[in-house]
């Protein structure tokens, strides 16, 4: 479970990032240290399609890859529209806002401080989950998906 | 003294772009050539070539019964012909699109007969008969109320209009039934409802800023055309909900 004392920043760019942009913005923010969690949010990009009479058949798109990040392959399911972190402290946000402001020069984005992931659980999300044994991935994903987070090994 | 529509309120650019797309006086403005095959393949009602199949035989081998309506009204070519009813849905950015799911069932109730268009927050379906849906679907393919980036022809997964958009100026669409090519123009690689169709079907460059900002309906303050700059319209909008609210659906004063 997310602690209140860690610092939080969002990354939010005007446009949604093609893999390729993700791809480097996220190993230029990935090689700073002190970073505990992090969450690339964006509208769903499915497999097959979801709805329709063409429900079922595969969703063939060329934008949509496998992205290597830190040596470790990440399989894209969405659009990368935001970017969620938890922080060991506060010392490396100027670090991470250059490495944006490196990547990102087509068009301007935003970096917040706040608090965007869940710090403890809803009612609701008892209703749903029930008891979460990992409670690191709470306000992160669904604990339910069968899915794994991608442990990054850092470089401490 | 015959009666005039005034079409709609206001006196910003973006009210006069929409009375201009109602108003069938004025001829829509032709920007691309999409061929009637190219049409017929986005649209993915039939194979390009194959005959029109029908609902019912031709009016005229059917007989129809003696009523003074059907003797008033002309049926369309495809009524006549007895085909059946498709569809085209549009769904269109928020982010000055050049029309918007309201504005374009205005526009087509006042341009065409014989269809059914249905208008939801960010998508809007028409449904006619299958040769005049052609034809309609070409019409609003080829003029100023489409632009290949914004706008999309996306008959089922629409989601998009509201969003951001892509880093190279697209919609966001999750099946991506258009992709911008290498040479900057749009191509559709599937039809709208998603399933993927045998050529690319080039739909046109997008439009530049400075022309959607011209040419769009929407009041957006990221748009540029802040919905609070156009006071008649404003007068308009609040004189309807207070006499709605006042006086329900009997707005007398």
């Amino acid at each position: 479970m997310a602690e209140t004392s860690y610092p939080q920043i969002r990354i939010v760019p005007a446009r949604f990032l093609t893999p390729d942009t993700a791809e480097v913005l996220l190993n230029e923010i990935l090689s700073k240290t002190g970073i505990r969690r992090i969450v690339i949010n964006g509208p769903r990009v499915p497999e097959t399609v979801p709805y329709g009479p063409a429900r079922g058949t595969p969703n063939v798109i060329a934008q949509r890859r496998e992205i290597e990040v830190q040596g470790e392959t990440i399989k894209l399911q969405v659009q990368v529209g935001t970017i969620l972190m938890e922080l060991e402290d506060e010392t490396p946000i100027p670090e991470i806002r250059k490495a944006c402001e490196a990547v990102l020069t087509n068009f301007p984005f935003t970096l917040q401080e706040g608090r965007f992931m869940r710090s403890s659980m809803t009612m609701t999300d008892y209703a749903k989950y029930g008891i979460v044994e990992d409670e690191r991935i709470l306000g992160m994903v669904d604990p339910k998906s069968k899915t794994r987070p991608i442990i990054l090994q850092g470089n401490r | 003294m015959a009666y005039k529509p005034q079409y709609g309120p206001g006196t910003s650019k973006v009210a006069e772009n929409r009375r201009k797309q109602m108003n069938r006086d004025i001829k829509l403005e032709k920007i691309r050539d999409v061929t009637d095959e190219d049409v017929v393949l986005i649209l993915g009602h039939r194979a390009p070539g194959q005959a029109y199949p029908t609902a019912h035989p031709p009016l005229a081998e059917q007989g129809e019964p003696d009523c003074p309506i059907r003797k008033i009204v002309a049926p369309t070519e495809g009524a006549k012909a007895g085909d059946r009813v498709r569809y085209i849905q549009f769904a269109d950015s928020m982010l000055n699109a050049p029309s918007q799911p309201y504005q374009r069932t205005y526009t087509e109730m006042y341009r065409y007969r014989g269809i059914d268009p249905g208008t939801l927050s960010g998508r809007q379906i028409v449904e006619c008969r299958e040769r005049d849906l052609e034809q309609i679907s070409k019409d609003l393919i080829n003029t100023n109320l489409f632009d290949p980036a914004r706008v999309g022809i996306r008959g089922a997964t629409v989601h998009g209009h509201s969003l951001r958009l892509a880093e190279d100026g697209m919609m966001f669409d999750m099946l991506q039934r258009c992709i911008l090519d290498k040479d900057g123009i749009v191509k559709y690689v599937k039809d709208q409802i998603g399933t993927p169709i045998d050529k690319k079907v080039a739909v046109g460059k997008p439009m530049d800023e400075k022309w959607l900002g011209e040419n769009t309906t929407i009041f957006h303050v990221l748009g540029g055309n802040p919905y609070r700059n156009d006071a008649e319209y404003i007068e308009y909008i609040q004189r309807i909900h207070s006499l709605r609210t006042k006086y329900g659906y009997m707005p007398k004063e």
